[in-house]
């Protein structure tokens, strides 16, 4: 094992071999290139962090809900507040996600968040906003459980926002452009009022279906074949 | 789709429901807000929202589609989508809020309609299950989707008149009022049996009868003028001074509409007869128990006036009395007889003062009122429709008498808040003030020869009904038209097309008035398209069975019993006229209180959710109803 698989989080032990939420995660295979997105099973999944650095910076609450090709289904939404490490607290970053101290101290331990995670992403697509931040805090937390980080499948919804701009695919989007409230504003999506993981996530999720319908609109247009997950993965 | 993860998913869904509810409450709030989950407990909210999908449609992608199956409901939660029939018709069009969907989860497979997205939309999608549990869970949820409209249409009127504190003789009927026993005498008694009997009684007016049936009336007045000034034995018979065939009212009548016309006739006794028999006696006392700002006091203000501007001045206090009829919760029905009843006093009056200035006619006459005010369902914002039937012994020189009489009369009711009429359907027109042949003559070339545009012009004077004068020159004039009206094929048909020319709308989208043809307007037009759509399909079937009803109410009741119209079809008229009519006055009260001037034309702004939707419903009833008269009519026109 070199320092390059060091590196990329493909040491340690094999992942698939692990009981629990993790081990089903890593034995369940993840949908192909190929695999067609009209039932295409997706995680959309937003984390609150106290910074952008999964390395000193902690993940204090999650929000997730599946989405099976064309529906958001509601009933596997969930949403619950993780347990800082002792010592630390959120700091200045509840100015950003409104979550206080008190509010993220009778959260769930990082060990069983990291396992409902799993337990709701098994044979899914990792479906997020910005998707840098979920799989970077998540394969970081993987690793340092468990020695190393499984393989996600992604798509992200900024990366798709960036494709659908009007304009070359060269020309660097105005800023702001791309930020989740502004893309489901050019869609006409509703405005939420409240801003947490869950409602990130499902906002994510209603951007995502979208997307994917203007996409498969324009493949229609220039008479394309129907859109699979590697033409729309990140 | 199972996913291994999900047995997970379900193990941990107890423990963190807490959360859960506050995180969904976005959706939930967003459903508590539009019908019918409004009607839905916190608890099935929670419920529901854990069994909801979201789903996207793009701009212009089919959602539904006629032929084929479907097994959701579905509610929009941003965006527009458009409903349409088999053929193609716009049948509805929605924003936030709008459902649809159970028609085919209520009657079965596949679809009669398209859904099509008219902008990008994001629906909320509920499966067939769980639509059903929502039905037992709540009646009102049930009720919303049920395709018997009829329970809906009902609920919706008994839910805008729920107090009644203030309004109790708006639902009294005349014999309720008549609580006394009538004191009478036998036609053979004499002037001082009928005295003595009154004395012992200590009651200020007698009946006279033969035997169990009504022959005259004698009332305390009647002993000073007829008897004691003019020096009559008391001896006499009392037939001699008594008052024969009196007016008398029937039993189930109104009180209040009763009420209005004694007070505005200026009479002071009335017996109530059913079938003949004399069952009470309702008298000028019955009024002290009516409330001060009783409508009936009104009335007997008119009628008191000593001229012209008093008239004017009281009649000035019909907006009020209607607005607080409607903060009463009064029936559109009851304040449409009430206005009638005022507007009835106003003319009756005014005749009177008309005929002090000018003298009394040459000859006989009766002076009608047509339209609105004829079926007892005038608002406030009428304009005037009169005309007179000169008795047919008038001369060129006689007739010429009623043209100073009618510019009169015309020109004291516009001042006293009728304006003139725009369509010249008054008495000053030469055409409306002529002698009943001539009236007969012009009836008959509208019922025999009809021209399209004649027909719809004359529909107004088939709408009539005699205020003051004798009437039975109205009486023979309608005798011949309901004799004649059943046998006219083509003035029916003509009648029948104008009928459901006014088409009502087909609900509202965002705030504007959503018209069949997908146009948009920002008012309602709720005379034309709202209770005239009613008032004409009842018309046509009043007089295609040969029935002098008059009220539209009447009209459709006639009309069920005469098998025309099915019964649940015109029960649902029924309720659909109550309903838009209601909504009318509320929309005139309102602008009474605030200074304006009452209309006819309604902004959606000024509408609830709940007015709305049930407008949405009667407005559908009106337009099925006219389609119907359509389909049975299309096939006798020839």
């Amino acid at each position: 094992m070199g320092v390059l698989d060091r590196l990329l989080g493909r040491s340690g032990p094999d992942l698939a071999t692990l009981p629990g939420a993790l081990g089903d995660y890593a034995r369940m295979p993840l949908p192909g290139k190929q695999a067609g997105l009209d039932d295409l099973p997706m995680l959309a999944i937003d984390f609150e962090t106290t910074g952008l650095d999964d390395r000193k910076d902690y993940l204090v609450s999650v929000g997730f809900v599946p989405v099976d090709g064309d529906d958001i289904v509601l009933a596997g939404a969930r949403r619950f507040h993780v347990r800082p490490p002792v010592g630390a607290g959120v700091g200045v970053s509840a100015t950003i996600h409104g979550l206080t101290d008190d509010a993220v101290s009778v959260g769930i331990p990082i060990g069983e968040a990291l396992d409902r995670v799993y337990a709701a992403l098994t044979g899914r697509v990792l479906l997020a906003h910005y998707a840098r931040i979920e799989t970077g805090f998540l394969g970081e937390i993987t690793r340092r459980l468990h020695g190393r980080a499984p393989k996600f499948e992604v798509v992200d919804t900024l990366e798709l926002g960036r494709r659908l701009q009007p304009g070359s695919a060269f020309d660097e989007p105005k800023p702001g452009a791309l930020r989740l409230w502004r893309l489901r504003e050019e869609f006409g999506l509703p405005t939420y009022a409240a801003h947490d993981a869950l409602l990130d996530a499902i906002s994510c999720a209603e951007l995502y279906l979208a997307q994917r319908a203007e996409l498969a609109a324009r493949a229609a247009a220039a008479h394309a074949r129907p859109l699979t997950l590697g033409g729309v993965r990140a | 789709m199972h996913h291994p993860g999900d047995a997970i998913a379900t193990e941990i869904r107890d423990d963190i429901s807490m959360s859960l509810e506050v995180e969904l409450a976005e959706v939930r709030e967003f459903l508590a807000e539009h019908a019918p989950f409004s009607a839905l407990s916190l608890e099935d909210l929670t419920w529901l929202v854990g069994r909801l999908t979201v789903r996207y449609f793009r701009r212009g992608s089919a959602i539904m589609a006629p032929g084929q199956d479907n097994n959701s409901l579905y509610a929009v939660r941003s965006g527009a989508v458009e409903i349409r029939d088999r053929a193609g018709v716009l049948v509805d069009r929605g924003s936030d809020g709008m459902c649809f969907g159970a028609t085919t989860l209520l009657g079965g497979n596949p679809s009669q309609f398209s859904a099509t997205a008219i902008e990008d939309s994001l629906t909320l999608v509920m499966d067939a299950a769980t639509f059903a549990r929502l039905g037992e869970r709540s009646a009102e949820f049930a009720e919303f989707f049920d395709v018997q409209r009829s329970a809906r249409m009902g609920a919706a009127i008994a839910s805008q008149q729920l107090s009644h504190q203030g309004s109790a003789i708006l639902k009294t009927r005349t014999a309720e009022l008549a609580t006394r026993a009538p004191v009478g005498v036998p036609l053979t008694a004499t002037i001082r049996d009928g005295a003595v009997t009154m004395a012992e009684h200590g009651v200020s007016a007698l009946l006279v009868m033969d035997g169990p049936r009504l022959a005259g009336l004698v009332t305390d007045r009647d002993l000073r003028t007829r008897v004691l000034a003019a020096g009559v034995d008391p001896a006499e018979p009392i037939t001699r001074i008594m008052t024969a065939n009196p007016l008398v009212a029937p039993p189930d009548g109104m009180a209040v509409d009763l009420l209005l016309d004694m007070v505005g006739r200026n009479i002071h006794h009335l017996p109530i007869v059913a079938d003949g028999v004399p069952m009470g006696m309702v008298t000028a006392t019955d009024l002290m128990r009516l409330e001060r700002d009783n409508p009936v006091y009104l009335a007997g203000d008119v009628a008191k006036q000593p001229d012209a501007a008093g008239v004017a001045g009281a009649a000035a206090r019909l907006p009020a009395v209607v607005s607080s009829l409607v903060a009463q919760d009064a029936s559109a029905a009851d304040i449409g007889r009430i206005v009638t009843s005022i507007g009835d006093a106003v003319d009756r009056r005014l005749l009177a003062l008309a005929h002090e200035r000018l003298g009394p006619a040459p000859v006989p006459y009766c002076w009608v009122t047509l339209g609105s005010r004829a079926r007892r369902e005038q608002a406030l914002a009428a304009d005037q429709d009169n005309a007179l039937i000169i008795a047919d012994e008038a001369g060129p020189a006689e007739v010429a008498w009623f043209e100073g009489f009618a510019e009169l009369m015309v020109g004291w009711l516009a001042e006293a808040g009728y304006p003139r009429c725009a369509g010249d359907v008054m008495a000053t027109n030469p055409r409306w003030r002529v002698r009943l042949a001539d009236w007969r003559t012009t009836f008959r070339g509208w019922l025999q020869e009809p021209e399209p545009d004649a027909v719809l012009g004359a529909s107004i004077f088939f709408d009539m009904r005699p205020v003051a004068g004798d009437s039975r020159l109205y009486d023979a004039l309608v005798a011949e038209v309901r004799a004649l009206a059943p046998e006219s094929r083509r003035f029916l048909a003509h009648l029948s097309r104008s009928a459901v020319l006014n088409e009502p709308p087909l609900g509202f989208f965002r705030g504007f008035v959503l018209a069949r043809e997908g146009d948009h307007k920002d008012t309602l037009d709720i005379k034309r398209g709202g209770v005239g759509a009613v008032v004409d399909l009842a018309r046509v079937y009043a007089l295609a069975i040969g029935s002098t009803a008059v009220s539209t109410d009447a009209r459709l009741a006639a009309a069920i019993q005469a098998g025309a119209i099915a019964p649940e079809r015109g029960a649902d008229l029924r309720d659909a006229f109550e309903f838009i009519s209601y909504v009318r006055f509320r929309h005139q009260a309102a602008a009474v209180q605030d200074g304006r001037v009452p209309d006819n034309r309604l902004s959606p702004a000024e509408l609830s959710a709940f007015d709305k939707r049930h407008l949405r419903e009667a407005f559908a009833i009106v337009r099925s109803a006219q389609s119907t008269l359509a389909t049975l009519r299309s096939g006798s026109v020839s």
